[in-house]
């Protein structure tokens, strides 16, 4: 186990290391560089001349790319061009407010579907274990844009229940920023619950046909008892990876329902920043998002790995 | 070309392609009880229908625009109700099937060709050659896919053969993996000993003999990844960044209903739900093949 974790994580570092080259390569083969989107398309060549040689932009590619890890590590990754403030402030910002989200929308996805599940493994193969996996169907085909407007069409504009998008501060009224939160997280959370719950469901299905369970009906107690007590506690386990997963992949998903919401979160700026082609915040979104990706995979491998002692890396090795 | 491949005696190649006509018998039979696989497969069949007979389908032209037919409601008429710009949308969104279908089947065999390729030549290759491949995929995958497609969307534009690069590049290492570890399975399989024995050389090895037997789970992740693609391309067209107007992408045509959505949400059902239904198909085929495919299934009744 500890030598998984040390290569795991010697793995990441590599992979880190490739996901700042990409980051860096994409938005340098990008149609015009920092200084001509600063200037406009009017700037005269030796404008633009000085301006790239006052950034450094006229220094071999390298050397530029070599400069700017230097100052990701050290939390440094430049000004943002249509902000005009630092990208480390601007992402410190908007970030909280994602994860809030994807936190949230993983919590309700977890309360819906664990349940859910359960229930589907007892009535095996009856009518509402079809119906849940149906359900599950439905939730995984829809993109999660969709069932944010479906969930903004019924609940904000039909029953007006709901604010149908933007954000409040949690320090600045409670209740409101709850209020914001719940049609977002909800609709994040409904797409998720599916997988969770097909996992919990075949989990279950796998534990309920064990000995020992067998066993303890025979010793008469109650179905409660047999699949809450015992069952439910062993079958819990593979499902804890797969929502390590899904946090992940809710996480890759705000880029889109934050535009839906108009929740200002890091999905948004990466948005906002593309829209502009304002370069520097454009990389430092990148890097952050896909390194937050990456720690909730690699926790869920890990977490994956510690509960099935038969993972050795590498399979056949 | 055919006899040489098979090569050997003629008993030999007849064996071989008996044994083959059994097994595509063997598949078919159990494609056929596997509902799931039954009605994927007639849910794809039908969208393709829909999509190669568009314009035959398509009561107006899509880009008939009609002041006095604005945003209305579904009628004999227009079964689907009109756009802000009066268009007729059953016609949109049977013209959008043509678009779905385009880049879910152009950016997953472009994904196919080079993930398969890289993947099978990886796990048979092992070593270093496969520890290099696989940690660039590694970081391909770092990225969630739609940033990453969106990312090369701003170096490439906004167009739809861009979103097919794109999303060809972003579900490349998803289908490279499946590959490998395919392959990884293979190459201690007795066939494989032998033909080194034979002094078969490695390309002819990994192409005609590794390749095709890892092909079932290939084929799985393959039609699985067009209900991504789709699903990819109508969140890219929703954030601008995929089909630009005029073209009828569900994912475009979602964006606009969106600022309709009390005056007129049939502008938003319809598209959605065909794309609903887009992916619900190669979701339940992806399944299905894999429910008849999967080995480790078959092991276990």
């Amino acid at each position: 186990m500890y030598n998984y974790v040390l290569r795991r994580v010697g793995f990441m570092a590599v992979t880190l290391f490739l996901v700042t080259l990409i980051a860096f390569a994409v938005t340098n083969i990008l149609p015009g560089n920092v200084a001509l989107v600063i200037l406009g398309p009017n700037a005269t060549e030796e404008s633009l001349a000085a301006l790239q040689a006052q950034l450094g932009l006229n220094r071999p590619l390298y050397v530029q790319y070599f400069d700017w890890v230097l100052g990701l590590l050290q939390g440094e990754m430049g000004q943002s061009l249509r902000f005009g403030e630092p990208v480390s402030a601007l992402i410190a910002e908007r970030l909280p407010r994602s994860l809030l989200l994807a936190v949230s929308a993983t919590l309700i996805a977890v309360a819906l579907s664990i349940p859910l599940g359960v229930y589907a493994a007892v009535n095996q193969n009856e009518a509402p274990d079809v119906a849940a996996s149906m359900f599950a169907f439905i939730g995984i085909s829809m993109p999660i844009f969709l069932w944010g407007l479906v969930f903004i069409l019924v609940f904000a504009v039909w029953f007006n229940i709901f604010p149908t998008g933007g954000y409040t501060s949690p320090t600045e009224s409670l209740l409101g920023s709850l209020k914001r939160l719940v049609l977002p997280a909800g609709a994040m959370g409904f797409a998720l619950t599916a997988y969770i719950m097909r996992m919990t469901r075949s989990s279950m299905l796998e534990v309920l046909s064990a000995e020992y369970i067998k066993l303890a009906r025979a010793k008469g107690m109650s179905q409660r008892v047999v699949v809450l007590r015992h069952a439910l506690k062993n079958a819990v386990i593979p499902v804890i990876t797969v929502i390590a997963f899904q946090f992940s992949y809710a996480f890759g998903g705000v880029v889109v329902l934050e535009e839906v919401f108009f929740w200002p979160g890091i999905g948004r700026l990466t948005l906002t920043a593309i829209q502009s082609r304002d370069i520097p915040l454009i990389q430092g979104c990148i890097i952050v998002v896909a390194l937050i990706y990456m720690i909730s995979n690699f926790a869920a491998d890990l977490l994956y790995a510690y509960f099935d002692p038969r993972i050795r890396y590498g399979g056949d090795e | 070309m055919a006899v040489e491949q098979h090569g050997g005696s003629e008993e030999d190649g007849g064996f071989l392609s008996e044994s083959q006509k059994e097994r595509i018998r063997a598949f078919a039979k159990k494609f056929r009880s596997n509902t799931k696989a039954m009605v994927g497969l007639v849910i794809v069949l039908s969208l393709i229908f829909v999509a190669v007979f568009a314009p035959f389908i398509a009561p107006y032209e899509m880009n008939d625009t009609s002041v006095e037919d604005r945003t209305q409601a579904p009628s004999v008429e227009h079964p689907f109700g009109t756009d802000d710009l009066g268009r007729d949308i059953f016609s949109r969104v049977v013209l959008g099937s043509r678009i779905s279908l385009y880049v879910g089947f152009g950016a997953i065999s472009g994904a196919l060709l080079v993930g398969a390729v890289v993947g099978v030549v990886s796990g048979y290759a092992g070593g270093l050659t496969d520890e290099i491949i696989m940690r660039v995929m590694d970081a391909a995958m770092a990225f969630p896919p739609v940033l990453l497609a969106l990312t090369l969307l701003v170096v490439l534009g906004p167009e739809l053969v861009n979103v097919i690069i794109a999303l060809a590049f972003v579900y490349t290492p998803y289908i490279a993996r499946v590959s490998r570890s395919a392959a990884l399975a293979e190459r201690n399989e007795a066939y494989v000993e032998s033909a080194v024995a034979r002094g078969e050389s490695d390309t002819r090895i990994v192409f005609s003999e590794v390749f095709p037997n890892c092909m079932a789970p290939i084929l799985v992740q393959g039609s699985l990844n067009v209900s991504f693609a789709i699903l990819a391309e109508a969140s890219l067209s929703f954030l601008g960044l995929g089909a630009q107007p005029p073209r009828p992408s569900w994912g475009l045509m979602i964006n606009t209903g969106r600022g309709f959505m009390e005056t007129a949400p049939w502008m938003l059902l319809f598209p959605a739900l065909a794309i609903g239904i887009a992916v619900v198909g190669f979701n339940m085929l992806g399944d299905g093949l894999r429910d008849v495919l999967d080995p480790k299934v078959e092991a276990i009744e």
